[in-house]
């Protein structure tokens, strides 16, 4: 299964990488389910999954550890897919939802929520989508208005500076309501520990129009990658393919933020990985961002449940000390590859 | 003033070189003299308002009889031990902060390269925090403030490979270690108990309310030192928007220029933070309104330094009252209104990012 290795990234087969990519994310999923805290040896958690463990051993493994594993799946998916998407639509190979205040416009709405009386466990996801809505619409446009100097670092700036924005009116907010910011102390680094598997059924709808949006939106996409023009001339409206696209980068970004708190670089790293994997066309690239997402959101929480026992660190700086360096690699890669 | 004769008749119109010693000579423009007067007025009259501003208000007159040591006992109280420090502490993290971004924009050629944004502040934040929460590491947070501040540039720099075209590379290189440095503090933050988190959170915002006084002092002497500093270099530093091949045929040294403003940003956004903690675009504010307002044709140091401490007053007069009695963190201020302003230089079609 291996043996693409050896060709150039856009000839290799998708289906062997992908298959591979999946072998790889089985092998992290049972690593998820072996290590961790609760006074569980390796041997006995493997003796767990094998059938025969007590019953303390058999809730850390299938329920604690399961759940756990299943919303590291989860968030990887969403958000790998969500920052290939972005970089598509925006061309531009650093806009990731997190950097872009996308995850800091859903952090926004969720305060304001929490504020007027909502509490982390009753969060509906629909607000913490709507504001990465906002988040969105507000970072693209300032995009597009910088006209024909399509300057990739510049949507960063934008990014960085509306991130700021929102986190300062998010502090502000939380300035008047302790309550508040004592549970969204913990939210803001974000996390998949002790989440409910009921949240992930929360956000099931949403996710099944996200899907239909990017089935309809995935070939329009990769022709839009042509050049605006070459898509009109296809048939397609730009405008319109934008449109939905943003909704479904919303809809991802929202659920997963509502779920796990912002965790960013996700969506830098996954697109990134895949697209030095399999090439630049979208859709091999989002097929590869399935496996990819949960790869690396799964590891991080492995390694986040490791290094600081028996506490935990947080996952939102795992990710964020896993991703800084590949957006200076990308940066300082001598051509800033244009997608 | 000890002033050459010789040398003013080489300088050119509108300007007059100064001489301190043998060695070092400053070209001062007048019509930046003069402006700088202006803004001194300003400042003069802020520090008044604030001080008379409070749950008590003080009548002008009050406030300078105060502050000369007589009147009322009782505004003499209010307006030198209460609200005095917290002025100074204002002026001087404004004017260094402002300062220091002056300095770097100029360095890396772009007026979006401001220690917040490229994440020195964030750095300088978590070290900080580090020593505040306790992890072992406690040395004092303004030493560890200055450790951070000077760790975030040398990644930055070194990561970016040097200043890059236009700046752009080191930006983001530094924003990258800005999300490391805050995702650090978030860490810390979230490790400790919630009395000493609560603590540190105006801390980490950026707050200007009871701070220590000994390190308003130092902060205060370091920034006058790197004004001065400033000055004495600004023939050198008005060399650095230039190309480095120019820089170098006019006979200067480019990599010691590029040191010596690098050493004083570090130095003066470290103390900065260490007092006030991350309150960033006043860094990137600040300067561009004394390009403004100065309209002087070198680098607008002393004007930047002079500017960031108003808007730094006056961002604490507002949080201080527009929400009263409820205290708003100064950082908090500049971001909501930096912020769009930020956002504001991106979107204008005919924008001139680079400096």
């Amino acid at each position: 299964m291996i043996n693409w290795f050896h060709l150039a990234p856009a000839q290799r087969p998708l289906s062997h990488v992908f298959m591979s990519a999946l072998a790889a994310l089985a092998l992290c999923c049972l690593l998820s389910l072996l290590f961790g805290a609760g006074g569980l040896s390796v041997q006995a958690s493997l003796q767990t999954l094998l059938g025969n463990g007590s019953a303390d051993a058999q809730f850390t493994v299938f329920h604690l550890r399961a759940t756990r594993t299943l919303v590291g799946l989860f968030v990887g998916l969403t958000l790998g897919i969500a920052g290939a998407l972005m970089q598509s639509v925006a061309r531009n190979p650093l806009a990731e939802p997190g950097l872009l205040g996308v995850s800091a416009g859903s952090s926004f709405a969720v305060a304001m929520a929490l504020v007027l009386g909502a509490s982390t466990a009753t969060l509906t996801v629909g607000i913490a989508q709507f504001g990465a809505l906002l988040g969105c619409l507000c970072v693209l446009g300032v995009a597009r208005m910088q006209g024909q100097h399509n300057d990739p670092i510049r949507l960063v700036l934008a990014g960085a500076a509306l991130s700021s924005l929102l986190l300062a009116m998010t502090s502000l907010i939380l300035l008047f309501d302790q309550r508040a910011a004592d549970e969204i102390r913990f939210w803001v680094t974000g996390s998949v520990a002790g989440r409910d598997s009921n949240v992930l059924y929360s956000v099931l709808p949403s996710m099944l129009i996200a899907i239909l949006c990017i089935l309809y939106t995935a070939k329009p996409l990769a022709s839009l990658a042509l050049g605006e023009r070459v898509a009109i001339g296809l048939g397609h409206k730009p405008r319109k393919i934008r449109a939905v696209v943003i909704l479904a980068v919303a809809l991802l970004v929202g659920g997963a933020t509502a779920i796990a708190g912002p965790v960013a670089f996700i969506g830098l790293v996954v697109p990134f990985a895949a697209r030095a994997l399999v090439g630049a066309d979208i859709r091999r690239t989002l097929w590869l961002c399935l496996p990819l997402g949960p790869i690396i959101v799964i590891t991080a929480d492995i390694v986040s449940r490791l290094v600081a026992q028996p506490a935990e660190m947080p996952l939102g700086v795992l990710t964020a000390i896993v991703g800084a360096p590949v957006l200076l690699l990308i940066v300082r890669s001598r051509r800033m590859p244009t997608l | 003033m000890p002033h050459n004769s010789a040398n003013s008749d080489i300088a050119p119109n509108g300007y007059r070189i100064l001489s301190i010693g043998p060695y070092v000579e400053v070209l001062i423009e007048k019509q930046a003299l003069v402006r700088n007067a202006w803004l001194l007025l300003a400042l003069l009259l802020a520090g008044i308002t604030t001080l008379g501003i409070g749950s008590m208000p003080i009548w002008p007159k009050d406030v300078i009889a105060a502050l000369l040591g007589q009147g009322n006992p009782m505004h003499q109280f209010i307006v030198q031990d209460l609200r005095l420090p917290r002025l100074l502490a204002a002026l001087f993290t404004g004017a260094a902060f402002s300062l220091a971004g002056c300095l770097m924009q100029t360095m890396a050629r772009n007026r979006l390269a401001t220690p917040g944004i490229i994440g020195i502040d964030n750095a300088a934040m978590a070290f900080a925090v580090s020593s505040i929460v306790g992890t072992g590491i406690s040395l004092a947070p303004s030493v560890m403030a200055l450790a951070g501040a000077a760790t975030a540039t040398a990644l930055a720099f070194g990561l970016a490979g040097g200043s890059g075209t236009r700046g752009y590379r080191f930006i983001v290189a530094g924003i990258g270690i800005g999300a490391i440095a805050g995702a650090v503090t978030q860490l810390l933050l979230s490790q400790v108990s919630i009395d000493v988190a609560n603590s540190a959170y105006p801390w980490t915002v950026g707050s200007l309310s009871a701070r220590d006084a000994l390190m308003v002092n130092i902060l205060g002497v370091g920034t006058a030192i790197c004004l001065i500093a400033c000055v004495v270099f600004s023939t050198q530093f008005a060399l650095m928007p230039f190309s480095d091949q120019v820089i170098t045929g006019l006979g200067a040294n480019i990599k010691h220029i590029r040191i010596i403003a690098l050493v004083l940003c570090i130095t003066l956004t470290g103390l900065a933070v260490a007092v006030a903690g991350p309150v960033g675009l006043v860094a990137l504010v600040g300067p561009e309104i004394a390009r403004v307002f100065a309209r002087y044709r070198g680098i607008p140091l002393v004007s930047s330094a002079l500017t960031g401490a108003l808007v730094m007053i006056l961002a604490d007069l507002l949080g201080r009252t527009i929400l009263s009695p409820i205290e708003l963190p100064v950082g908090i201020v500049t971001a909501v209104v930096g912020g769009p302003y930020l956002i504001w230089i991106l979107v204008r079609r005919t924008s001139r990012t680079s400096l």
